[in-house]
């Protein structure tokens, strides 16, 4: 029997004031960095989920030197890795180059992620510097005078756990009800929202890589799959090498957004599992025992992936300067995607400038080499597989 | 033509509980008092253990050559440390002895820094020298009973555990003796010597314990480190033997907390340029950091994860009382250690404590390196007058220290006469960190003597005075003599005060036994004179500051 039946009708029921505030006319700035690259639909849906209009959500622009030179001069603290660094411009940006003022500075400290991977991995942590980037940088708009008061607005900076979506709401409640006046019962179902919007357009992403995937296996193409953290989708930092590639006709992939389909994923790992070597297709403890950083994880994960899936015949990896948690991952993914013959190129220490120069010449040596072995490093693969993917094999019966 | 096999990470082949007794076990990463004493918990097990020897600048040099570049310099300097030792080996005993008959044993679970992955820098150092069946073992820093590793070889049990988390505990209380004392002594190395003796003796100690007879159930070996007078007995003995230094705290010296990342602000080294015995020669006294406290801070992370849960998980509140009086327990056993050494060890500051001083500035729950307690500590020493300055040692490229240093830009904005000296070491940029630490401490070192010349004042003490009090009262130059914090940070200037007010009550006794006879206390004769005028014309110090 369920006692909490025969309670509910002496309880009090939430007032519908509490229920719904209006919110329509805050405006709400978020820095559009680091882990913001692939959460950033959980935060629109959680802030509309508490009323706040679509249209008073607002993402800084992407990063650049320009955003740095005039919002964020004098504003870093410490020199560290350019994605952590390049937030003093995000945030300047946000409290003082708006034409319609925000009245809140949202920027979560994000512990850990929502992965592919998890359950199969030790921890889905974020980077260290990621998850505390927010509170290096605040102080740099504080250490003199607090720029958020005198400019009218409201600092948020709640802790979150995205990968733990049960205890989400009470984190989120606990760090942003005073900001948005917020009840637990609200603030639970826009975090139901947020995922729900983050999942459909994961789902979304990953399809449309599905599609390029089996386009490239029907027509036996190659594609170049990109290994980066997701702030490199960011044009300011990681410079848009992969649309360099693209524009000659190679399609890209980026490995956060690499579909977890079980049919291509058995495909790709049964031996694998088979062997014992792994436990599951989403297991890394086979080339990283290490795995408690989610988007390393990732890094690892994908570039099994490469080594396996016959039309990645090229790698690209991005990584900026001084990232900490990529440095001792670059032996072991350059080991993992060229033991099985896929072409690895790096770009590293990415920083502000983008050096044009010679990221097309490097570029063109990349075009060189793909067009060059493509086929070949196709058809070594090819043979490694004990079966064909299935929908290339259907495409055949056909 | 056979394909290229997928690439494999490095897997230790096992070690077996037939191999235990040709195979060394090698450790290390503490200081040397430290390691000793793990050691002693190890003989005590019947297992073989070496620390390895004490880091070089020679180490920094071989792990860049063989490690991937960037990597922060604590994974430099150890990974070369090893590689160092493993390729002596080779030479002295050949490949095959050097593969087999040594296994090395560290902490390696950490999570968001980069501490959690020198698993893969240490195996592409051994690649590097073609030990790559060199066997490794990495254990989890939050366990206290992970069971057999693979081969059982090494059992991580709770004898074992204790053994080493007691050792910890002694070496670091070990070292606030070291440290309060050498600046301090008369006889230039004499602190040095006694504590070699000391840490012999507790060495014995933990080679002896009586470990058979508790064995066998985890919660009474266990109970056993708790409540038994073993340890505390033996530690009895050590102040027993510091008694013997002679020291003169009478004595105008900055005091210089260090805090840093963990492996940095423990060493004792050419890895943080023996930056403690520099200041030490500089005229400072330095407030070492103990791993305790990184202990205590490692048991809060459970404790606040399981507090998030306690309305989503059953039985959440009932493993949060236990993490609770687990916690509680520690501090007790900490606290009971440092009653048998007078007191003079530092008190462990409360967690709780240092997360509500940082919590302006920096989130507790982010983990990764110290996190906030950085911030914690250096504003826990300044409010509480504890250091004239805070000496925070950051490793070149390490990710959790540079986030909190820069949170810090906040803290000194709030605070401008916190004397902060942040340090990045590279392990090959001396001169350019000690001379920005000097900077610094030359700000101290002002602080500390016009805290001094001021508390001297205050308490109408003239040098005479103090010579006076010494000859009468010897225990005061003893080392194990606990100088109470009376609210200052110089220790000088607390025992000045101490003194002050321990001149009143001989004072008194003076004018008691002087009635009936009335013999003077000291050949010298200025001294005499004093002591002959002393109920007539010494008046109590006025204690203008409590």
């Amino acid at each position: 029997m369920n006692i909490q039946t025969l309670l509910t009708p002496f309880a009090r029921k939430p007032s519908k004031e509490l229920l719904s505030k209006d919110r329509s006319t805050v405006r709400v700035g978020i820095p559009k960095v680091l882990n913001i690259w692939n959460t950033h639909q959980f935060w629109i849906g959680f802030l509309e989920g508490i009323g706040i209009k679509y249209t008073n959500i607002v993402f800084s622009s992407n990063t650049s030197e320009e955003q740095s030179r005039e919002f964020g001069k004098g504003r870093g603290t410490v020199d560290c890795c350019y994605p952590v660094k390049a937030m003093s411009g995000h945030y300047g940006e946000l409290i003082f180059g708006q034409k319609k003022k925000i009245n809140v500075l949202l920027s979560p400290l994000i512990y850990s992620m929502p992965s592919s991977l998890q359950g199969h991995v030790v921890a889905n942590n974020t980077c260290t510097r990621v998850m505390a980037g927010a509170e290096n940088i605040k102080s740099g708009y504080m250490k003199e005078k607090d720029v958020f008061v005198e400019n009218q607005i409201k600092y948020a900076s709640p802790y979150c756990t995205l990968d733990d979506r049960i205890i989400v709401p009470q984190q989120l409640f606990d760090g942003l009800k005073d900001i948005f006046d917020l009840t637990y019962e609200e603030t639970k179902k826009a975090v139901e929202i947020g995922f729900n919007a983050l999942d459909t357009f994961n789902k979304k992403m990953q399809k449309q890589s599905m599609d390029i995937l089996e386009q490239c296996a029907k027509t036996n193409k190659p594609c170049v799959l990109v290994i980066a953290r997701p702030y490199h989708m960011d044009t300011g930092i990681g410079h848009e090498i992969e649309t360099d590639l693209q524009a000659h006709g190679y399609p890209i992939v980026w490995m956060q957004y690499f579909p977890t389909d079980p049919t291509l994923m058995n495909w790709l790992f049964e031996e694998d599992i088979k062997e014992k070597q792994i436990k599951s297709p989403f297991d890394i403890s086979d080339v990283w025992p290490s795995s408690y950083s989610s988007n390393t994880n990732e890094i690892l994960w994908a570039a099994k992936i490469a080594a396996r899936f016959p039309w990645i015949t090229c790698v690209i990896r991005l990584s900026s300067y001084e990232c900490g948690m990529d440095q001792p991952t670059f032996t072991p993914t350059q080991k993992i995607v060229e033991n099985s013959g896929t072409l690895f190129f790096k770009f590293g220490d990415l920083d502000s400038t983008k050096p044009s120069g010679s990221v097309r010449i490097r570029v063109e040596t990349i075009v060189h080499y793909v067009k060059k072995n493509s086929a070949s490093i196709i058809e070594k693969k090819l043979a490694r597989m004990k079966t064909q993917w299935p929908p290339v094999k259907a495409e055949a019966l056909v | 033509m056979e394909p290229t096999p997928h690439y494999k990470a490095y897997k230790p082949k096992p070690f077996t509980k037939e191999q235990r007794k040709d195979t060394t076990l090698l450790f290390g990463g503490l200081t040397w008092k430290h390691e000793r004493l793990i050691q002693g918990a190890f003989h005590n097990l019947n297992y073989k253990a070496e620390p390895l020897p004490n880091i070089t600048r020679a180490d920094l040099d071989t792990g860049k050559e063989l490690i991937d570049v960037g990597a922060c310099c604590p994974t430099i300097f150890t990974t070369g440390n090893l590689v160092n030792y493993l390729k002596k080996k080779k030479e002295e005993e050949g490949k095959e002895a050097a593969v087999n008959d040594y296994a090395y044993f560290t902490m390696g679970a950490c999570g968001p820094c980069r501490f959690g992955q020198y698993r893969e820098s240490y195996s592409m150092a051994l690649d590097g020298i073609g030990l790559r069946d060199f066997r490794m073992f990495f254990l989890s820093q939050t366990e206290l009973n992970q069971g057999d590793q693979e081969g059982g070889g090494l059992e991580v049990n709770m004898p074992l555990t204790t053994g080493i988390v007691w050792a910890i505990l002694i070496g670091d209380l070990l070292t606030d003796l070291e440290f309060q004392t050498r600046p301090y002594e008369v006889v230039p190395g004499q602190t040095n010597i006694v504590l070699k003796e000391c840490i012999e003796i507790m060495y014995q100690a933990f080679k002896n314990r009586p470990i058979d007879k508790i064995k066998g159930n985890k919660w009474l070996t266990l109970g056993w480190h708790v409540v038994s007078n073993y340890f505390t007995d033996a530690l009895k003995e050590v102040i027993a033997k510091w008694k013997t230094i002679e020291v003169n705290k009478a004595q105008a010296k900055p005091m210089v907390k260090i805090t840093g990342e963990f492996w940095l602000q423990t060493h004792e080294g050419d890895g943080n340029y023996n930056i403690k015995d520099w200041l030490e020669k500089e005229g400072a006294e330095v407030i070492p950091p103990p791993v305790a406290v990184w202990l205590d801070y490692l048991m809060q992370f459970p404790l606040h994860a399981l507090n998030e849960r306690k309305n989503v998980d059953k039985g959440t509140k009932k493993k949060i009382l236990m993490l609770k009086g687990m916690i509680k327990m520690y501090h007790w056993t900490y606290n009971r250690m440092r009653k048998s050494l007078n007191e003079m060890p530092y008190e462990m500051p409360s967690q709780k404590t240092l997360a509500e001083l940082a919590a302006p500035y920096f989130n507790f729950r982010l983990d990764g390196g110290e996190g906030h307690m950085l911030i914690g500590k250096a504003l826990y020493a300044y409010l509480n007058n504890k250091a004239h300055m805070t000496c925070e040692l950051t490793p070149y490229s390490c990710m959790p220290n540079t986030m909190s240093v820069g949170a810090m830009a906040n803290v000194r904005g709030k605070y401008p006469e916190l004397l902060y000296a942040p340090i990045e070491i590279k392990g090959d940029a001396e001169i350019h960190a000690l001379s920005r630490c000097q900077m610094i401490l030359t700000e101290a070192k002002k602080r500390a003597l016009k805290e001094y010349d001021e508390v001297m004042k205050k308490c109408n003490m003239t040098p005479e005075k103090l010579e006076w009090i010494a000859l009468n009262a010897p225990e005061y130059k003893e080392a194990s003599f606990k100088v109470p914090h009376n609210g200052y940070a110089g220790t000088g200037a607390n025992y000045i005060t101490m003194l002050s007010q321990y001149k009143g009550k001989l004072t008194k006794t003076l004018k008691k036994t002087a009635t009936v006879t009335p013999k003077p206390i000291a050949a010298e004769t200025v001294l005499t004179e004093v002591a002959a005028t002393e109920t007539v014309t010494v008046q109590e110090p006025e204690l203008t500051y409590a």
